[in-house]
């Protein structure tokens, strides 16, 4: 291991046929699969927004942007299935039955335009953010080459995000109404999703799959949302946020992380009927898979 | 199912390139899913797909040995050895 340590240290990449120890496979790929359950858990809400996205340009977006989830958990779940740990059925099978990890922001409901808005902005960024401080040093090669191509289009994500709330903020007293409450009950889980301030001897920062800890992370992330959103006139669900002159920086209050705890335990509010809706899709679309294996099986024989 | 690897090539520039891989039925539904996977907003111009079972392997043990040819190598510090003694014996 120490071998290993002082190669990654070095800049060393591993490949998917390299030879590495048991505990670095096994952490890459639970990373990994935890990414691909996201992708793939956003993509299914996602799809849900598609007929009720308002105007037809931002509609074909969110189509393109369901597509890309989709597409993101795909090329996601190769990678993590040439890890050997799990095939990538098995993964499947996990997720559906609740036995898999995804992110706590697809835990909550989407129930408004102004939730789907704040997602895109707010969450995305999140998510943009941490996947960005994985690109930058990661080890393992094959996730990094997957993730410059995901990077790049969770950035027209998060752009279209980004002009859904100025539209938003320009717009009806109403509307406003409606993104306040969006910001009010999507926060707390955006922020959380950044997750508890990194240990000091976490293993995803040793091995160079992480480059960054999380507490960093999460504070760029409140330094360029907390004026945005105060420069719109919305406010912050924080009672404790507050401007520190001598730093220079927003200062959060304290965060409870019982909620982020929960949505862990798949006991966040829309846990149960999330997993429930992707297991009832998972079982629909058997039909496509069924036809082909047929297709398969034939072509073999022939 | 088979599993393919993807390379992509843009017009004009680069060589092809290893983009990822994918797990499809037969050549036909892996060109597609490479077309919708892999190249969504123009990241190439054309797709090369290798099924993996096809893809012959020289390891780093075979490769080895080529490591330790130093014969085939020339660094010029002879060369300039010389023409350093050259110029110090004519100036």
């Amino acid at each position: 291991m120490d071998d290993f340590e002082a190669f990654l240290d070095d800049g060393g990449i591993v490949e998917a046929d390299d030879d590495m120890p048991d505990a670095y496979r096994e952490a890459v790929f639970r990373f990994i699969e935890l990414h691909a359950n996201s992708e793939l858990m956003g993509g299914l809400t996602e799809r849900e927004w598609i007929p009720r996205t308002p105007g037809l340009r931002h509609k074909m977006a969110v189509l393109a942007k369901t597509q890309d989830e989709i597409g993101h958990g795909h090329l996601l779940y190769m990678v993590a299935a040439d890890l050997g740990c799990k095939t990538r059925p098995d993964m499947l099978e996990d997720l559906f039955a609740g036995n898999s990890r995804f992110h706590n922001v697809f835990h909550y409901r989407a129930k408004t335009w102004g939730d789907q808005v704040a997602i895109a902005f707010l969450v995305d960024a999140a998510a943009l953010a941490t996947q960005q401080a994985v690109f930058k040093n990661c080890s393992y090669g094959p996730y990094k080459r997957i993730l410059r191509r995901i990077i790049a289009e969770e950035g027209f994500h998060m752009r279209f995000g980004e002009e859904r709330m100025l539209r938003i903020a320009e717009g009806t007293d109403i509307q406003r109404a409606m993104f306040q409450q969006s910001i009010d009950d999507w926060w707390w889980p955006a922020l959380q999703l950044f997750g508890p301030d990194s240990k000091p001897d976490d293993k995803l920062l040793r091995w160079h799959i992480k480059s960054e800890r999380n507490e960093v992370l999460r504070d760029r992330w409140v330094q360029k949302f907390v004026p945005l959103l105060h420069g719109y006139g919305f406010t912050i669900p924080d009672p404790g946020l507050a401007f520190d002159q001598e730093a220079d920086r927003w200062m959060v209050g304290s965060i409870d992380w019982e909620p982020l705890k929960r949505t862990l335990r798949q006991g966040g509010p829309d846990s149960a009927r999330r997993i429930s809706e992707a297991a009832a899709n998972w079982a629909d679309t058997r039909w496509v898979r069924d036809a082909l294996e047929r297709v398969s099986r034939r072509r073999e024989a022939a | 199912m088979r599993i393919y690897e993807v390379f992509l090539k843009r017009k004009g520039k680069q060589e092809f390139r290893h983009a990822g891989s994918l797990e499809a039925a037969d050549d036909e539904l892996a060109l597609v899913l490479a077309r919708e996977s892999y190249v969504r907003r123009a990241e190439g111009d054309s797709i090369w797909l290798v099924d993996r079972d096809h893809l012959v392997v020289g390891d780093e043990e075979f490769v080895a040995p080529n490591a330790d040819k130093p014969h085939r190598h020339n660094d010029g510090g002879r060369v300039a050895e010389r023409r350093q003694r050259i110029h110090e014996e004519n100036s």
